[in-house]
């Protein structure tokens, strides 16, 4: 005989949504090398390089304290950022895949994975901006070496270093993490749409900038805003990803 | 009594101009071992993929344990499904992936995975892209068999497994299945393989689904018929003929249908060789197209 099952079924045990949520998190740190070891290898080799210069430089005896300010200018710092893009495409392009085989829903694993990608942010923000204070405290590894203390980094304090350090951090994995949802929803279409989109967006944005003559003026606000205002402004572009991909993955499908 | 787990009415899902999948209806049991036969591209895998909520269906209704798979936790955590060309994380090898498992699948049994990796003899440190093609078919069949999910798909489980490892996954299977049971499908085109093992069949070809019945109904449902020409044509003329060759005067034709005693009487009589058909068989004149359309056309002059 058969019965058909007309009311939802009934859960046999209580599985909480944040169980749910965080073991796609648990997933991603599966393998620690993705998003801890590789970033901080190529981190510590940027280092390696920096000291061994900074030592040869001392031995040479050549004018350290501006070799300490030339420093400053390199972007060693950011090293990682490139792979982390990578990691932010291959958590959505490979990994979601993988959880949904194993029954997690799009919704969930966009979730997690947004999760995933906070806490890798905060741990990366209080380690970089720690190794800032650290620099300057042992005056460039004993070397007046300026790996860390660059850019915009050292000049407003550890708060300053770790705020923009994580809203980079999060824009970064999340543009590489979204852009490829539309892959996933749209494929190759969705793709160019996407390009196309964006570069009509960008010279559109540039002409009427030009055509106004608003330039100054938008210089203006970003010199008014500063460097804490500029992440706060990568920040919020970070979230428009976030919320972006949870939209346009909750209908994708893997291949 | 058994309950539907799976009830699929007009389910469609087209890629552009193809339709992979073209308004089939079907329904699963309860614990039962189903078979989903087809050839390559069938739509077999498309249909798991509508099932476990990995692909929207275009037209049709669905309810897997009563409601649309898709985005529905409460109901994907009773699925489980492997593909067959099922994707991992780049840095992953398969003790990743049994670590992973129990986090997703409630009814984990860790010491039946241990097991099945040391029967498969599955190198868990190796990365599973590096694995061989049965290697990582043994990946899907351990967690298949091991997550013990209400509703288990097997996508190609025999791809590249050698017999030993074939076999192992036939009597593991059994084992578990008595002991837990489930509702288990199994897409294969490697039929006669796992002909004993299933309970139901449903055979699917160009998105439709062409047979849907019990196993033990299809076995012997059909037979061969052979001997000499005139003598074959005479006794299939008013059957189905589903399948039809022939060598100068000799005949050899397949008729669907049981046979009773009076047939069988006349058919000795006839002179006629009577031969059950596997269900290899069975589905090959089921599936072969241009046999088909041959059959039609000689039905038609018959």
């Amino acid at each position: 005989m058969t019965a058909v099952l007309e009311q939802p079924t009934v859960r046999t045990e209580p599985r909480s949504r944040v169980g749910e949520i965080w073991r796609v998190v648990r997933l991603h740190a599966v393998t620690p090398s993705v998003f801890f070891g590789i970033p901080w290898i190529i981190l510590g080799a940027a280092w390696l390089v920096m000291i061994i210069i900074g030592i040869i430089a001392g031995a040479a005896g050549a004018d350290t304290v501006k070799m300490g300010e030339g420093m400053r200018y390199s972007w060693a710092v950011l090293s990682p950022q490139w792979y982390l893009v990578a990691v932010g495409v291959q958590a959505i392009g490979l990994t979601m895949s993988f959880a949904l085989g194993f029954g997690a829903t799009r919704r969930d694993f966009w979730l997690g994975t947004g999760l995933m990608f906070g806490i890798v942010s905060l741990l990366n923000a209080i380690a970089i901006a720690t190794l800032v204070q650290l620099e300057k405290l042992t005056n460039g590894w004993w070397l007046k070496v300026s790996m860390f203390d660059s850019l915009w980094y050292g000049q407003g304090g550890w708060l300053v270093d770790f705020y923009t350090t994580f809203a980079l951090q999060l824009f970064v994995l999340f543009i590489g993490a979204s852009v490829t949802t539309v892959f996933l929803r749209w494929r190759m279409r969705g793709m160019l749409v996407l390009a196309f989109g964006a570069i009509a967006l960008a010279l559109g944005g540039v002409a009427i900038a030009t055509l106004t003559q608003s330039w100054p003026a938008i210089f203006t606000w970003f010199g008014s805003i500063g460097v804490v205002g500029v992440f706060t402004v990568v920040l919020g572009l970070a979230l428009v990803f976030a919320i972006g991909g949870y939209v346009v993955i909750r209908r994708a499908t893997p291949r | 009594m058994t309950r539907t787990v799976v009830r699929a009415s007009g389910l469609t899902k087209r890629y552009g101009s193809f339709t992979a999948v073209d308004a089939v209806d079907f329904t699963l049991e309860e614990n039962r071992i189903y078979g989903l036969l087809g050839r390559n591209g069938a739509g077999k895998t498309t249909v798991m993929q509508m099932l476990t909520g990995q692909i929207f269906p275009n037209d049709g209704e669905l309810e897997v344990f009563g409601r649309t798979p898709a985005e529905h936790a409460d109901v994907l955590r009773r699925l489980c499904f492997i593909a067959e060309s099922q994707r991992y994380p780049d840095a992953f090898n398969a003790a990743h992936v049994l670590k992973a498992a129990p986090w997703f699948f409630e009814n984990w049994d860790a010491a039946f995975a241990d097991r099945l990796v040391h029967d498969f003899r599955l190198p868990l440190k190796r990365y599973i892209k590096k694995l061989s093609r049965g290697q990582l078919s043994a990946v899907g069949v351990i967690v298949g068999l091991a997550s013990r999910a209400p509703l288990t798909f097997f996508d190609e489980p025999y791809l590249g497994l050698d017999a030993v490892a074939r076999q192992i996954f036939y009597d593991r299977l059994l084992e578990d299945y008595t002991e837990h049971p489930r509702t288990i499908v199994l897409s294969t085109h490697l039929i006669d393989e796992v002909a004993n093992l299933l309970e139901h069949l449903l055979i699917i070809d160009q998105g439709r689904i062409l047979l849907d019945r019990d196993a033990d109904e299809v076995r012997g449902s059909a037979t061969t018929v052979a001997g000499g020409r005139a003598a074959v044509e005479s006794f299939v003329a008013d059957r189905a003929v589903i399948g039809r060759e022939g060598l100068g005067g000799l005949a050899s034709v397949t008729i669907d249908g049981r046979l009773d005693r009076a047939d069988r009487v006349r058919a000795a009589e006839l002179g006629l060789e009577l031969a059950p058909v596997s269900l290899q068989q069975l589905i090959v004149h089921l599936t072969g197209a241009d046999l088909r359309a041959g059959t039609t056309e000689q039905e038609v002059a018959a």
